[in-house]
């Protein structure tokens, strides 16, 4: 039997030290939240990547752009059943602050390579139909509070206009993905649009594509499509790498450093500090009751008991902490989401992450219990009723 | 000694180690204390007035020897058998008063309930009858620090008394209160004696406290005991 008036009684002994060490239980918590839903959001284009998509790009880098000349004869290769050209835009609308990701690309082949792609507001046919046309994700369109019909200016930064104005882009639709390989902060516009603005003189930058995506037809082996592209222009004029969309994603994600282990680097260091500090509390804490342990004992209540009543106040006071962390963490979401959404897209807290926030949160409790657990249980009732209170 | 004997020591020595010296504290004790007994126990100090209360209660185990309260050898008990027997036999008060601080005085009777098979009300309704026996009905909610130390040693008795122990031990109950809370304290004691017939072993230093009793047992430097003195005048 443990006396459980005793354990929350104890913990709101002394109510400062208790909020504080809660307090920092929950931003650790938090912290510990954020820092995997940042891995999540990062991973998560990798793990929904569909199958059937190959990714071609130049072999020598991402950032080296493949002639347009290849597109109609990657487009006849055994297997291959629709294609379309992307071509990073890099422009900001207003302020360079406002970054998200801009395509341009082929608008009809967009929606057979990529079915997942659904036009909520607007219209798929005004979108295809008007060369400055774009298609905007939704969440974009939400933060910037853009509607279908209005102008959207983008600033080329890698296509800069001959006399420094905007692209202007007319809203033809705004879209919803249906899986995480495509997030929902993109601006899709025609890639036409681009070449002829090129070809005019309206704007200057690279020409050619940055990557061909190439759907594979059902009943054929995306790994045969592969090693044949790879084949095709093995000899040049440039050699191509085609990947597996997954492999694409990942490889897009280890560009920005190995995000896991600085993540878990930086919340592992988190969780010692923190366990550091409950310990410090608890034995404290522990101390301060040497004298109730041997009046306990004392009165009947046993070492297993006894020492029940300092663990469970370790888990308590652990789990107001990780509570408090997760809904705060859970709370901030959607604000973190927005403000960060154009560089990890589909941020969310998950629930795969706030049980890894449990488990943390149990796993400090426990750590910092069994310390003073353990002293109270071998404790004899002589000595503790020595002890100066 | 009378026939009925509550307490019985055969032979019980206890020695503690101190600067890597056996210091023997009782050395082949042999003792009996008669059920309804209410006894002082004095000594100078180092006698082993408080080791042989603390063996009495189970709360320290003795080197050698048997220890029988009513018909059990606790000697023989281990940890968990002695915790069980504290909780069912023994009520302890303490000169520390030894409450704890951050529960209030019913919770602080209330305790030793726990152990019980009692129902919350149950316990409720114990701990207040025994408040109101040692005149703190009215204290009830108030934490130790919020009462003075003659009430925080009767809080302590109603703990010792909640669970109907036959045996209590005070270990010099009187020893941080001044002569008026003292007088309280003992009063209480004798009538828990007189009234409810618990036997009461009592470790005092105060020769005034102890001829509250009904007998003194003097112990003597070396763990030995001296004579005991009966004390009829204070009897019924």
């Amino acid at each position: 039997m443990i006396p459980l008036a005793l354990v929350t009684k104890n913990l709101g002994k002394h109510k400062l030290r208790f909020v504080l060490t809660v307090l920092s239980l929950s931003v650790a918590i938090f912290l510990l939240c954020v820092l995997r839903s940042l891995v999540v959001a990062l991973n998560a284009g990798v793990a929904d990547a569909a199958a059937n998509r190959i990714i071609v790009q130049s072999k020598v880098s991402l950032f080296v752009q493949l002639p347009q000349s290849y597109g109609p004869r990657l487009a006849l290769v055994e297997g291959v059943e629709a294609l379309a050209r992307w071509n990073w835009f890099g422009g900001y609308y207003q302020d360079p602050a406002n970054f998200f990701a801009q395509f341009a690309t082929d608008p009809e082949e967009l929606f057979d390579v990529y079915p997942e792609i659904q036009v909520v507001e607007g219209s798929k046919a005004d979108f295809l139909a008007n060369r400055k046309a774009c298609l905007l994700g939704v969440d974009t369109a939400a933060k910037y509070g853009i509607r279908v019909g209005d102008t959207m200016p983008i600033i080329g930064a890698l296509y800069p206009t001959a006399d420094g104005s905007a692209w202007d882009f007319t809203v033809a639709g705004l879209y919803e993905s249906k899986r995480k390989s495509v997030d929902q902060n993109t601006l899709f516009f025609h890639y036409e649009y681009l070449e002829k603005s090129l070809e005019s003189g309206f704007a200057s930058g690279p020409g050619g594509v940055g990557i061909f995506v190439l759907k594979v037809a059902p009943g054929f082996d995306p790994v045969e499509v592969m090693s044949e592209v790879d084949a095709l222009y093995e000899n040049g004029p440039q050699a191509v790498q085609a990947t597996s969309e997954s492999e694409f994603q990942a490889q897009f994600v280890s560009m920005v450093g190995n995000v896991p282990l600085l993540v878990s680097s930086i919340g592992g260091g988190v969780m010692l500090a923190i366990l550091l500090a409950t310990l410090n509390t608890m034995l404290m804490s522990a101390r301060e009751q040497t004298r109730d342990i041997g009046v306990l004992k004392a009165l009947g209540f046993t070492d297993g008991s006894v020492s029940g009543v300092l663990f469970l106040q370790a888990l308590v006071l652990a789990g107001c902490g990780g509570l408090l962390g997760m809904i705060l963490a859970t709370a901030s979401a959607p604000g973190i989401a927005a403000a960060i959404g154009s560089m990890f897209p589909g941020y969310q807290v998950t629930r795969g992450t706030l049980l890894e926030a449990a488990g943390a949160t149990a796993l400090i409790g426990v750590l910092a219990g069994i310390a003073p657990a353990v002293r109270a249980r071998a404790m004899t009732v002589i000595d503790a009723l020595r002890a100066v209170r | 000694m009378g026939a009925n004997p509550m307490i019985r020591l055969r032979g019980v020595t206890k020695s503690y180690t101190r600067g890597g010296e056996a210091l023997v504290v009782l050395d082949r004790l042999d003792l009996e204390m008669e059920q309804g007994g209410f006894y002082a126990l004095m000594g100078p100090s180092g006698s082993g007035k408080t080791t042989l209360l603390n063996l009495i209660g189970g709360l320290d185990h003795a080197d050698e020897g048997q220890i029988w309260i009513e018909d059990e050898d606790i000697a023989r008990m281990d940890g968990p058998e002695l915790a069980a027997w504290r909780a069912e036999k023994v009520g302890f008060v303490f000169q520390g008063f030894n409450l704890i601080p951050v529960l209030t005085a019913q919770e602080n009777v209330e305790l030793p309930l726990l152990l019980t098979p009692l129902s919350r009300r149950e316990r409720h309704e114990h701990a207040r009858l025994a408040l109101e026996l040692v005149g703190l009905d009215d204290r009830r909610g108030h934490r130790p620090s919020q009462l003075s130390g003659g009430q925080e040693q009767r809080v302590a008795i109603a703990r010792a008394l909640v669970t109907d122990p036959r045996l209590i031990l005070a270990d010099e109950p009187t020893g941080d209160l001044d002569r008026k809370s003292a007088d309280d304290v003992l009063g209480l004691l004798q009538r828990l004696n007189r009234d409810f017939d618990k036997t009461i072993l009592m470790v005092t230093h105060d020769p005034e406290a102890a001829q509250k009793a009904r007998a003194i047992v003097h112990m003597e430097k070396g763990g030995t005991l001296g004579r005991i003195e009966p004390l009829e005048a204070v009897r019924p």
